[in-house]
């Protein structure tokens, strides 16, 4: 059974139990608009280099059992030095017992979106699904299917003391899973948040992890939003985080693609207010067969605002790394400053990037900036270090080290910092 | 210290070095002066072990070991320092964490213990005062933003830091100032000893007013045309490299 049979058959299951969940409305327009749109094929522009076919013929299983020590697995994981809060989900589904709460204001809240839908509905319904574009087809699926996922909620002038780590753990050791989670993230005027995503995955079989994020920030707030891919194994991810921002405020997101077969990162930033920053950095470090697709969308709706956009690659072995970023300046929105770079290191002669950045601008008093490159590790400094007596592989690990610490320095946890040295130093 | 011997280099097939013997003892200075073009830099290119150049004949030994059979970084734990005339910008990488790596990667080879973070503190603080650099230096990515002034003295002042036996001049006056100069010259000076040779190329004879050397040599064609003490430096200021051409062509 390919994906779309699949998810045909799950939903048709679904549909006829008795007792139905509170989002059956919601689910049954999205797989209409699935039914409709399907799964993105190569002759959509913006998947013109994902190929999802392979992934589609593969063969999963929506499944909560699982007989991982999850605990112990998050324990041995290094972001568990972070102090922080804490949320699990194993295959979509809420691991109650591994919640870790340190936050002592109970109005900051922090749960599950079932329990979120009934216990804080007038929140719930005021966001849950109102950001995202419903159209594509990965997030209709998500949409028609969702697992389970984090209703994260900080109201007006409150501010998270910790940082909340909401973990992802795909177990795939009994079959190939397929999960849908599905985070929505509040963060009302004048608070503040720091929400690191984590995703790990065991075990020798298939996975596909099918990611919607939804994100409100209102008028004055702040969030730092970390991703951090480090799901090994035959684990395919897509992620959607559409994040809708308010006037004045700060946004710094990153993303770090360091495990995983293939991944593909969609992340849309709808600057909705005057005097927004939006920050958006990544680094991906694939090797082996590895497959890395980063698609960003910046949307300058409204005057004064500013975004600044850096990914950063260091490609080995076969590995495959797309990167797609579309500034979008819209015609109200003067005095608009937009960056965007994306720069890559090739280290090896089979290593491919797809590199595309994209601006449009209907304003006309605007500074706008885009570019990519992609080379080897430059010869001269490699030589300048060898010729102080530095080794050759000293020299390179030094040089892409300073080439990541671009990135490195817009994540302000430094565990995190930590975790990216320790992945160059494997990955070399 | 260093034995040329009939050394001859081309790139792409081009022969820039055509046959070039020199030797150096411990704590002479010795200049090479000529022409544009004449291979002044191929051959500290060559002696630091650039792969651009393929050394076709001759040999090089280095303090009883063959220097062309080894690589660019075991010459430098051997003892041997290359002034680059145009030092690189390396962002990110900064100059203590560069000179930690270089100085411990040399006591590797070395068979010595890695220095103590301590240690190392203590002696590149030393060594700062010594040479007169600037705090600032220390904290900063690796010659990222420095005037052409500050990379020639951040050169001298990894050569103070990683104590060479012999270090190469490449065209270091190039693009200072007459008070750069003067900076440069008074941190290599400080660097003389009885057992620390240097081998200084330049264009023009202005740098060894300051930097006063044993040997002058004329480098033309790939060959050592001429030789002589301080004084050969001092006559071609006053009458250029016209006449040692045309000697050169009267013996051909």
């Amino acid at each position: 059974m390919n994906l779309v049979q699949q998810i045909e058959s799950e939903f048709k299951l679904y549909e006829h139990q008795a007792q139905k969940d509170d989002f059956f409305e919601y689910r049954k327009k999205a797989f209409q608009t699935f039914q409709k749109n399907g799964i993105p094929t190569i002759k959509n522009e913006e998947w013109k280099y994902t190929n999802l076919s392979k992934i589609s013929e593969i063969g999963f299983q929506t499944s909560c059992v699982s007989n991982l020590d999850a605990d112990a697995l998050i324990k041995a994981g290094i972001l568990n030095k972070i102090e922080s809060n804490k949320i699990v989900f194993v295959n979509g589904c809420l691991f109650p017992e591994l919640s870790v709460w340190l936050e002592d204001d109970p109005s900051i809240i922090c749960t599950n979106l079932a329990k979120a839908r009934k216990e804080h509905a007038a929140i719930f319904e005021n966001h849950f699904g109102k950001y995202l574009p419903q159209e594509e087809g990965l997030n209709a699926m998500n949409s028609a299917l969702m697992s389970d996922g984090a209703f994260i909620y900080v109201p007006a002038g409150k501010r998270m003391k910790y940082p909340l780590m909401l973990t992802n753990i795909t177990d795939a050791n009994e079959s190939n899973i397929l999960q849908q989670p599905r985070n929505l993230i509040v963060i009302e005027k004048s608070a503040a948040a720091t929400v690191i995503e984590n995703y790990i995955a065991v075990g020798e079989n298939s996975s596909f992890t099918n990611v919607v994020n939804e994100i409100f920030v209102d008028e004055n707030a702040s969030l730092e939003h970390y991703k951090v891919q480090r799901a090994k194994g035959n684990s395919y991810h897509n992620n959607y985080t559409q994040i809708v921002q308010n006037a004045n405020t700060n946004i710094n997101q990153v993303t770090l693609t360091l495990d995983g077969q293939w991944v593909r990162n969609n992340l849309h930033f709808n600057m909705n207010g005057e005097n927004c920053n939006s920050l958006l950095y990544g680094l991906y470090i694939p090797d082996g067969q590895q497959f890395v697709d980063n698609h960003s969308r910046v949307d300058h709706a409204k005057p004064n605002c500013f975004s600044d956009e850096k990914y950063k690659g260091i490609l080995k072995d076969k590995s495959v790394a797309v990167f797609n970023g579309k500034i979008m300046v819209h015609l109200d929105a003067q005095k608009t400053n937009a960056y965007q770079r994306n720069q890559n290191i090739l280290l090896s002669n089979d290593a491919t990037v797809n590199t595309k950045p994209q601006l449009e601008i209907f304003a006309d008093d605007v500074k706008c900036t885009h570019g990519a490159t992609i080379g080897q590790l430059d010869e001269e400094p490699m030589f300048y270090l060898r010729s102080r007596g530095i080794s050759e592989n000293e020299a390179r690990k030094l040089l892409l080290n300073a080439f990541a610490d671009d990135i490195a320095e817009k994540i302000k946890i430094p565990e995190l910092v930590q975790i990216l040295e320790e992945e160059i130093e494997r990955k070399l | 210290m260093l034995k040329i011997e009939n050394l001859k280099a081309s790139i792409e097939g081009k022969s820039i070095l055509n046959g070039i013997n020199l030797e150096i003892k411990p704590g002479e200075v010795h200049a090479i002066m000529g022409p544009n073009g004449a291979g002044k830099s191929t051959l500290s290119a060559v002696l630091a072990g650039r792969n651009d150049y393929e050394v076709t004949e001759g040999s090089v030994d280095f303090l009883g070991k063959d220097l062309l059979d080894l690589s660019p970084e075991d010459r430098a734990r051997e003892g041997l320092f290359l002034a680059f005339q145009y030092p690189i910008e390396i962002p990110g990488v900064s100059t203590t964490n560069f000179l930690k790596t270089a100085i411990n990667e040399k006591r590797k080879y070395l068979g010595l213990e890695p220095m103590e973070a301590t240690d190392f503190l203590k002696f590149m603080r030393s060594k700062m005062e010594e040479m007169e650099m600037d705090k600032s230096l220390t904290s900063r990515s690796l010659n990222e933003g420095f005037s052409g002034g500050e990379k020639k003295r951040n050169e001298v002042f990894q050569m103070a830091m990683l104590e060479p036996k012999l270090a190469i001049l490449d065209e270091t006056d190039s693009g200072l100032d007459i008070d750069a100069l003067r900076l440069v010259s008074a941190g290599v000076n400080k660097l003389r000893n009885p057992d620390r040779s240097f081998l200084v190329i330049t264009h023009y004879q202005r740098l060894l007013d300051y930097i006063v050397p044993d040997f002058v040599h004329v480098l033309y064609k790939g060959r050592i045309v001429k030789s002589g003490d301080a004084s050969l430096a001092k006559e071609l200021e006053v009458k250029g490299y016209d006449w040692i051409k045309q000697e050169v062509e009267a013996a051909v």
